[in-house]
């Protein structure tokens, strides 16, 4: 699972959800990729079960590369607290996906595996998407 | 051959022309080199996007009507709509050299059981004009586990110079990754089955002591 080592800040301020990528919004090192197509919070554990799913389908070939990583803590207060007392406990650690950021590539398949491997990843993620392909390239 | 586009010159500047623009179904771009001032144009979006899905694409456009040969240097796209928001044209001539980036594509099948990874998607060469190459073409056929392919061993067509460092590496052969995650994947989710089920456990324990 994906975690960092270290950080500066246990707590964070919730990340703007707003405004589309402005960078990683091309397959850079694979020849098929996953670009988010609304924004969400994805957490380590659906990157990790996107990951998986992936590796599951093209179980005799293939390379995956993961273009994002979860480094932002989100808070939760525990059930039926009254409000105040301070931010919560960290619960969980996102990534702030915006609208067309790549955040899977694959390559070393062919293209029939490739789209079915990240469909089945994308049906991990708690956002919509579509599967691209390089441009310029072989695919 | 050298593609043809209607091009007209654009006197209003800014995002809200931009915009209005291509609301008309035309794309704005601007035309420099050659030392010259920089001449604002728009081009028809139907014909230009089937147009610059080739690399390196070369169009003869007249402006004021002048004919000019330009060189598709660069291409923003809207990231989420795939629509072409602007394109960079370099002004070029005939028998001129000139530094591109041309992709690269893999061909044939390496030894059973491994793959073919392109670490370099494009390469950076020097060549006339008029005859850049739409791609370059690296045989991996029969290639076993462990071969590198590097930027000197591209066979490149003539008078074709490489700009790319000589050992920069285009292609490795190599065993899947996936496969042996995929043999370790079952030991992988029953440790963390069990550390899930350790760590709900010590959850409460935790906050407690809070």
């Amino acid at each position: 699972m994906l975690i960092p080592r270290k950080v500066k800040f246990r707590k964070q301020h919730r990340p703007g959800r707003s405004g589309a990528a402005t960078g990683g919004t091309t397959v850079a090192f694979g020849e098929y990729g996953i670009q988010a197509l609304t924004p969400a919070y994805v957490t380590n554990r659906q990157i990790e079960s996107a990951r998986i799913a992936i590796n599951r389908r093209i179980r005799r070939g293939g390379k995956v590369w993961i273009n994002v990583f979860p480094d932002r803590p989100l808070t939760k207060k525990p059930a039926e607290t009254r409000m105040g007392s301070g931010k919560g406990s960290p619960e969980w650690w996102v990534v702030n996906v915006k609208p067309g950021r790549v955040l899977f590539e694959l390559s070393g398949v062919d293209e029939t595996v490739a789209r079915e491997a990240l469909t089945r990843a994308i049906h991990k993620l708690p956002l919509k998407a579509r599967i691209i392909k390089r441009e310029g390239g072989d695919a | 051959m050298n593609e043809k586009l209607d091009v007209e010159k654009r006197e209003s500047f800014g995002k809200g022309a931009a915009r209005k623009l291509r609301v008309a179904g035309r794309i704005p771009a601007v035309i420099y080199g050659h030392g010259k001032d920089p001449v604002h144009v728009s081009l028809p979006t139907h014909e230009t996007t089937l147009i610059v899905r080739q690399s390196n694409a070369i169009l003869d456009i007249s402006v004021d009507g002048k004919k000019t040969m330009v060189l598709v240097k660069d291409i923003q796209r809207d990231p989420v709509r795939q629509i072409i928001e602007h394109i960079d044209l370099l002004e070029i001539k005939k028998g001129e050299r000139i530094t591109v980036d041309v992709p690269v594509h893999i061909t044939g099948e390496p030894y059973s059981g491994f793959i073919a990874s392109l670490e370099a998607a494009h390469l950076t060469i020097d060549t006339e004009a008029t005859h850049i190459p739409t791609h370059l073409e690296v045989p991996v056929d029969g290639f076993e586990g462990g071969t590198v392919i590097t930027a000197r061993q591209v066979e490149l067509p003539d008078e074709v110079i490489l700009v790319t460092p000589e050992d920069h590496v285009v292609v490795t052969v190599m065993a899947p990754a996936a496969e042996v995650a995929a043999e370790n994947l079952e030991a992988e989710e029953g440790e963390e089955t069990e550390a899930e089920a350790t760590s709900e456990a010590e959850a409460p324990a935790e906050e407690s002591a809070e």
